[in-house]
Formats: structure tokens, sequence, C-alpha cells
């Protein structure tokens, strides 16, 4: 049986003690896959995993507190339903984990820029295990899947589910790249470059938060500062500086809480490259904390917690 | 009236009244005299106030048309531009959008009985209407004001109270929710102590305002006691921006609170969409 | 029809950005949005449909609409009204752009209230529009009037025939323009334009019939668990309004800058929390579910309730596109229209 197999027969022994259980379907054309909520074994059937299952489906845990629940999640993704459950965000008794072994999903961005033609009228598309097979305005193109996975893929530390009830796949290695070229080279640029590129890319920005709602971690949502008015940390007004304001807050915010899923870039519709903002500033949690978010159960992030004595940080003796 | 609908005018509070711990009453002057004397208003419409630097929030003018010496609001302290307002003196200037939306059927309510039901800050679009009425007295028939608030400091319009319960040619009915001492009135929640006035419903408007919780009970009540949908009318809130039906976030439906209301009778109520 | 090629559009455009505040459409870091356009740069008008409309043209995200001075602290404030200046050029919007832009004028435009700033905008404003080679999976315009060389709302309609276009000037203002010397005849290249047109719309199949979803989305509306499951997956962000040609909601805030203070208009988003939430703390929108509900049922039900059956849709499809998770507006007004008790 295939892993998909494996995992219907999974959701189908749990489905009727939950109130639905969160997977993926195919989108509005073969090359996009959507969030499917299963309620029923009918609509189980249109279930899929797989590259182009990109979401990370933990976002939803917060809002459907109170509710079973069942999830299916990547490597990734299970690492924010751990640092959801460490902030006591979610409730571990009211959620069932369906975890796969994952070997990478696409970034749809990186499919457009390989492809010679605008992927917004696909036709066909075919999969295999190393490749994506692309037909759109009547070409055919072949990708190979090592081009074409999501950024965070190339470095995964942890592609199998890290909490499941129910593992499916075959457990997959974890990659020898822990660092991305796109990173170091832009952290090597000066802080005038580095200014000159937020200013720029910035200025692109909507402020449509699309950001910050589809980040499992981000969960005052509602009621949060950007929309404030008393305080008022942010103008309405759409800025670079405002937007990028925005930005810091939210990486602050994020700071040892962040999980690197990349929702918050993927999300993006005007293609910001926010994870360049998060990754710094989990190195620097790292480095100093020794902390990854979302890798272990109990663990507490540093921001909330404290120290008499932090160890990474030189109080004395400079 | 100036083309540009977001423009306010400047107006200078001439005089504040506390009427409860969080209402504030402004009476307010438009600072050009001519537009003053001039200003024209039918009773339910509504006015933006700004406070510049800080916002626009939507009011209630219940001030009458027959006393155009000021325009008065009654502003609750809820939000960030009410704390600001509510910190203004005499002799501050605001801005003022006004007259917006539309306003209760006068016309329509010559010659009737009129029945108001007022509860807490829900009096203030009442007290335009009534004051009208009381300086047009002879266009209606019976005029009946219930009025209720959680405790007797918690009535707005104190100082004029008196004089309300005095006059003959109408019936004032005050109440509260729970016995206090000193209080020479009804004791009771509204929609109860309506319960027990039993006005009647022929030839009758009732025209009621207060939290949406009385609201509820209050058409729960007056229909007990028989009138029709078409003559109960109420005026409602929303968040407002604009106040020129635009912004999109004051609609039910089809129709936006702030330039098709906030007047509205029950009967057109059913008529909309549920999203109160 | 006259006929310019790709070269001296790209000249034309540097010449009209004398005259206009000109937005083209620019690829940059993988996206492709309408930018502020000045001589040097290259036009983008084929890679992809741009991520944001050209909305902005008419309703810019951000618009003064007063400054406010003091000379001191408690002196009278003076009050300046900020009507908008200068006249703008969108070069290479789509047809949906072009549609999007008229669907907002009975709204700003009204027998009572006249919009001053929209109206200057509206005004001075020249859209040159590319008619679309074929569509997108997500594109729709033809289920909602229009089609993908609609010239609603265009004063150039341009149609890539070989390496230029051909031109259609619409309006007055675009006759104008198609008088300078850069365009030539465009002879027989009209009527491969006009294949073109028809090519494009058969690609789109069959049109969607959304005439019953005025009533059938009313009748769904205290249907809760409806809305629930249409947007389960929706997380409540505002990438669908800010993208869209005829979302037009916006926010009044004022900046307070010490003696001065300026008030704004921003684009705002009714599928966020604050939208309608009341100083009170009551909401009448509370949940994702009840705002989906809303935006859904203005453009598909109160929109052409209002205004003769029009849907306050444009069909481009951007909504769809680029959902952060996937919400497809048209399964929404579907499951509406198709549904059964």
């Amino acid at each position: 049986m295939s892993p998909l197999d494996d995992l219907k027969t999974a959701i189908k022994s749990r489905l009727g003690e939950l109130d639905c259980v969160i997977g993926w379907e195919q989108g509005y054309d073969q090359l996009h896959a959507t969030p499917l909520f299963i309620r029923s074994e009918a609509d189980l059937d249109r279930l899929v995993i797989g590259p182009l299952a990109v979401h990370n489906l933990a976002t939803y845990l917060p809002g459907l507190r109170g509710k079973k629940v069942g999830i299916i999640v990547k490597g990734c993704d299970s690492r924010s339903v751990i640092q959801l459950l460490n902030e006591n965000l979610i409730t571990r008794d009211d959620l069932v984990v369906f975890g796969l072994c994952c070997s990478g999903v696409v970034s749809h961005r990186k499919i457009r820029a390989a492809l010679p033609v605008d992927p917004g009228f696909v036709e066909a598309v075919d999969l295999s295990t190393d490749t994506l097979s692309i037909t759109a305005s009547g070409q055919t193109t072949i990708l190979h899947m090592a081009d074409i996975a999501a950024d965070k893929c190339q470095i995964c530390q942890y592609p199998n589910a890290l909490i499941a009830d129910v593992l499916v796949g075959s457990p997959q290695e974890s990659k020898v790249l822990t660092t991305l070229a796109c990173q170091e080279e832009f952290e090597a640029k000066s802080e005038a470059e580095k200014f000159a590129f937020w200013q720029e890319t910035m200025s692109r920005c909507i402020r449509c938060y699309a950001c910050r709602n589809a980040c499992p971690m981000c969960v005052c949502r509602d009621f949060c500062i950007s929309t404030s008015r008393d305080p008022l940390w942010l103008g309405q007004e759409n800025t670079p500086g405002e937007n990028m304001m925005f930005q810091l807050i939210h990486v602050s915010h994020l700071t040892g809480r962040c999980t690197e899923c990349g929702e918050c870039e993927r999300a993006c519709p005007v293609d910001i490259p926010l994870l360049l903002l998060r990754r710094y500033m989990n190195k620097q949690v790292q480095d100093v904390f020794e902390h990854r978010a979302g890798t272990a159960l109990e663990q507490t992030p540093p921001l909330l917690t404290f120290k008499v004595e932090e160890e990474g940080i030189k109080e004395r003796g400079w | 009236m100036n083309m540009n609908p977001y423009l306010p005018e400047m107006a200078t509070i001439v005089e504040t009244i506390q009427e409860t711990h969080n209402i504030k009453t402004f009476r307010v002057v438009l600072n050009n005299e001519e537009r003053m004397k001039n200003f024209t208003f039918r009773p339910g419409q509504v006015g933006q106030l700004s406070v510049f630097g800080v916002g626009e929030s939507t009011f209630v003018i219940n001030s009458s048309p027959t006393r155009m010496e000021y325009l008065q609001f009654s502003v609750m302290r809820v939000g960030e531009v009410t704390s600001k307002l509510h910190q203004l003196q005499p002799g501050d200037h605001i801005g003022v959008r006004a007259p917006l939306g539309n306003s209760f059927p006068i016309e329509a309510l010559q010659g009737k009985n009129i029945v108001f039901i007022g509860g807490g800050i829900g009096m203030a679009p009442l007290r335009t209407l009534f004051v009208y009425m009381l300086d047009n007295r002879t266009s209606y028939k019976n005029i009946t004001l219930l009025y209720g608030a959680r405790s007797p400091a918690d009535l707005t319009y104190k100082a004029e109270l008196p004089e309300w319960i005095s006059r003959k040619d109408v019936q004032t009915v005050l109440t509260i929710d729970n016995p206090a001492e000193g209080w020479e009135h009804q004791v009771g929640l509204i929609p109860n102590v309506l319960l027990d006035i039993a006005p009647k419903p022929k030839d009758t408007f009732a025209i009621t305002c207060g939290p949406p919780i009385m609201i509820k009970f209050t058409l729960q009540a007056l229909k007990k006691l028989g009138f029709e949908d078409e003559n109960i009318i109420t005026t409602l809130e929303k968040r407002m921006k604009c106040g020129v039906g635009i912004c999109g976030r004051c609609n039910i439906g089809t129709k936006y609170v702030c330039l098709d209301g906030p007047v509205f009778t029950y009967a057109q109520l059913k008529e909309l969409p549920s999203e109160l | 029809m006259k006929y310019i090629t790709k070269k001296n559009l790209l000249r034309l455009t540097e010449e009209l950005s004398s005259v206009y505040r000109v937005l083209a459409p620019v690829a940059q870091g993988g996206t492709v949005t309408f930018r502020r356009f000045h001589p040097g740069m290259t036009l983008d008008m084929h890679s992809r449909m741009a991520a944001v409309s050209a909305k902005m043209a008419t309703l810019p995200q951000t618009e003064s609409l007063l400054l406010v001075q003091r000379v001191e602290e408690n002196k009278k404030p003076e009050l300046t009204e900020t009507l908008p200046q200068g006249k703008t050029l969108v070069m290479g919007a789509r047809p949906c752009d072009a549609r999007g832009k008229l669907l907002l004028d009975p709204v700003f435009i009204t027998e009572k209230i006249r919009d001053q700033h929209f109206i200057h905008r509206r005004e001075n404003s020249i859209f040159i529009t590319l008619a679309c080679d074929q569509p997108e999976t997500t594109c729709f315009c033809h289920s909602v009037g229009s089609g993908p060389a609609d010239t609603a709302g265009s004063d150039i309609l341009l149609t890539l025939v070989g390496e230029g276009y051909v031109a259609q000037a619409i309006s007055d203002q675009g006759q104008e323009i198609v008088t300078h010397s850069f365009f030539e005849d465009a002879q027989d290249r009209g009527q491969q334009a006009q294949a073109k047109h028809g090519h494009a719309l058969e690609l789109m199949g069959q049109a969607h019939d959304y005439s019953s979803a005025p009533a059938k989305i009313l009748e769904r509306f205290d249907d809760m668990d409806f809305w629930e499951v249409q947007s389960a997956k929706c997380i409540s962000c505002g990438a669908c309004t800010y993208m869209c040609p005829t979302c037009y909601c916006f926010n009044i805030t004022d900046n307070d800058l010490g003696l001065t203070s300026q008030r704004i208009r921003t684009w705002d988003n009714c599928m966020s929390h604050t939208f309608t939430l009341e100083a009170s703390g009551h909401n009448p929108r509370p949940t994702k579910a009840h705002r989906l509900k809303n935006r859904v049922g203005h453009k598909f039900s109160y929109y052409p309730d209002l205004y003769g059956g029009i849907m306050a849709c444009c069909g481009c499809g951007r909504c769809i596109k680029q959902c952060p998770t996937g919400v497809d507006i048209r399964q929404i007004v579907n499951a509406a229209q198709e549904y059964a008790q």
C-alpha cells in the first residue's frame, strides 16, 4: 500500500471521533493543492499528499481550539504543532496527528521562474519521484525536484514528523546542507545594501497581513498590534518604513518561537522574501540559547522564561 | 454644503455636561456663523465628530432642530476618539460633519400617539425627537416617555428630567434596574415596565433605542402589546468611517446604516439580513 | 486601427511619463506589480498578470484627505483639503483592471455624494490596456460580463501581433494618443488581432451564469454551517481584497504628527476582525465565516441588487490565484447557487 492509502486507512479509523481532519486536495489546477477539511469518508477520496501539498496546516489549529481535530503534518509542520503545544495554545487530547515522512515540497515561485512560460494556464502535471513535468500554454517542461524544492527542504533537518499518533511512509534522511546560499549572500551585504534592498522590496508590500495570518505561531491575529490605535505602534500609511516596521515586530514576536515553516513567505502575494529575516533571527536564537523552536515537547521558548545567568550571553567580564 | 464629503467644518465646544461617570454631553457651535445660522437637520440624523490627530466617530445630534443655539451630542467614553473627546473643554475646537443619514419619519408621526422607550445612552437619539415633539406639541396626540438606566447615576439628561416629569402634556416614566435609596420612580427592567404601562397600539408609534439586549426584549414586549412592525421604530449603531455609504463596514446586506439609516422600522429590519 | 512596435511603445511610454504619472507592470523579485514608470525602465507587459490590480490608479492604497495644522498647542487648527493633483496613465492594464475601475463609479459618485478624490483621479486617468492572449486557469471574466478583449474602461486597447501591438482607440483621449507618429496604420493586422480575441475567449470555455447568485446567497445568509464550511480554509487575511480590482472598502485614520496631523484614507479589508469591531467590543461579523459571507455577499448579491444586476467582480481571478490557501470564490458562489436542502 502507498503512504496515501495507509494514511486514508488511518484517517478512516479515527474520523468518527473527530470533527474534521485537515489535509490537502487538488486546488484550482493540477499544479496547486489547497487545504481540505475532511468531515466524511467521501471527502477522504479527495485527499492528496506529496510535493504539491505545501501548506502548513498547523496554522488552523489555534482557531479550532475546543474541537477534536485530526491534522496531517510534514516534518516541518510537526514542529509548529509541538511549538503550539509547548505554548499551551492547543490541547494534545483534542488532537490526532497523522505524521508524514516527507521528501520535500515544491516552491511555486521557483517553478514559475524555471518555466519558459507563465504557469497561469496549466494543462497537465505529471509527478514522478524526482521530476515534475508541467504542460502550460502548450509547452511541456520537465523540472527536477531538486531545482524546485522549497528552500527549507534543501536544508531540512526534520523530514519526518516529530510528533505523530500515526506515522506513514518510510523515514527520510536529514539534509547534509544546513545553510542556504541565498541567506549567506544576503547577510554578506553591507548595511547600506540591505537597507536599500528592504526599502525597495517593502515598497511592494500591500500590508495584507497574509504573512501574519498564514503563520502558525502568530496567534494574536484579531488583536494584533498592527491595527491597534491605542497604543499606536503602526500607522495605516502604506510606506516602506511602516511596512518594514510591521515585519520587524513580527520577527521579534517570533523570537524563539518561529519554526521556519516558511508560510509567511509562501503566503506573500507579492513574493517578499520574508524568510531572510526569520532565518537570521532563528540563527541568533540558536547561537545564544541553543534553541530550535518546536523540536521537542516541553521546551520553553527562551524569551518566555529567564535564567539569572544566561550561558550564551556574556553580561560580565567583557 | 461643501462638495467634499470628508471635509469637516470647524466647530467650537461651548458647553459640556458630565451626565454620568462615562457619558458627557457636548454643545457645539459651527465656527462659520453663516453656516450655523442656516444649518438644518431632521431629528434622528447623525454627525461625525473629529478630534484632529485622533480620529472621527459618529453620534446622533440629540438637540432638536427647533432649538438651534447649538448642536448637542452625548458621548459615552468607550474608545480612542471618545476618550479624547471627554478631555476637551469649552473653547476647544473639533470638526463636525453633519447632518448625515436618514431621520425619524416626523410627518408620518403627526397626529399619532407616541411611546418613547429609551435605555441608557439610547436616550440620546430619542431626546432629539422628544424635544422636537414638545416644541410642536399640538401636532401629536398622547406622548409617553419610558426611560430606564441601570441606576439613578446612569441616567442622562438629569437636568431636564424634572421638567419632563412635571409636564402635564406628556407621561414620563423613569425606571432603574434595582432599588436604590431615594428613588421615587419605577424599579424594573424596561420591557417589564413597558408591559405594566401597556400603551395601546392603536394609532401609536413606539420609538425605541438602547442596548441590544434591551431592544430584543422591548420588541418582544411591543409585539405582545399588539404593535405592528411598521409602527415600531428604532435606530441602529455600527462602526462607521466615511459616514456617506461608501467605505463598506456598516452595511446590513444592501443597506448602509450611515446612509439608509440609522432609523429603521421593525418591519424594515425584518426585511434585512440578520447581522446586527 | 493603428499599430505600434514594442520598441516604440516603450518610447511612447517614456514620452508620456513626462506628462503623466505612469504606472506600468514591472517584474521584480519574481513578481509583477504596477510601479511608477520612469524613462530607462522596461515594460514587463507579458510575463504575467500583475499580482496587484491597477486599482491604485483611481484608489491609491494611501491617500491624504485632510491636513490639519496648528500654530501652537490649543490654538484653533487650520484645515487644508488635500485633493489629488496631476494625471495618471496606466500602461499595460488588463481588461479586468479597466472594468474593475468602472465598477467603483456608482459607489463613489452618487446623486447625494460625490467623492472628490475619486472623481479627480477617475477623470484624470488613462488606461492603455493589453488584451489577454489566453486566460489563466483562474480567469472567469467572461462569466461576469467582460472578456479577454473587453474595451470597457480602457482608452486604448492593445493586442499583441508580431513584434508590436494593434492599437484600438476607445476614447477621445485614446484617439488623441494614437495620432502620435509612433503609430502606423495597422493594415491587415487588425484582423489578426480580432482572431486573437476570438481565440482567447474560446479558450475560456463555457461562461458560468451568475444571475441566480444574488438571491441564492441571501437564501444562505442565516445558514452559518454553510459559511463555516466555505470559509474553513480561509485564514482571514487581506490578500484577496487588496489585490482585487473591485474591492474598494477603506479606512480613515488620523496620523498625529504633533502640531500637524493628517487624515488619511487607506485600503481596508473586510476580512479583518477590526473592520466592523465596535468600540463597545460588539462585532457584527465576529468570525471569518461572517466576514467571508459579507465579502462574497457584497460582490455577488448586495452590489448587483443595488446596481442593476452587475456583479462587483471582474473575474480576474487574483483572489483565487494568490490566496495563500487557495480559497476559490467561484466555488463558494457555485455552492450557494447549487445548494440543495
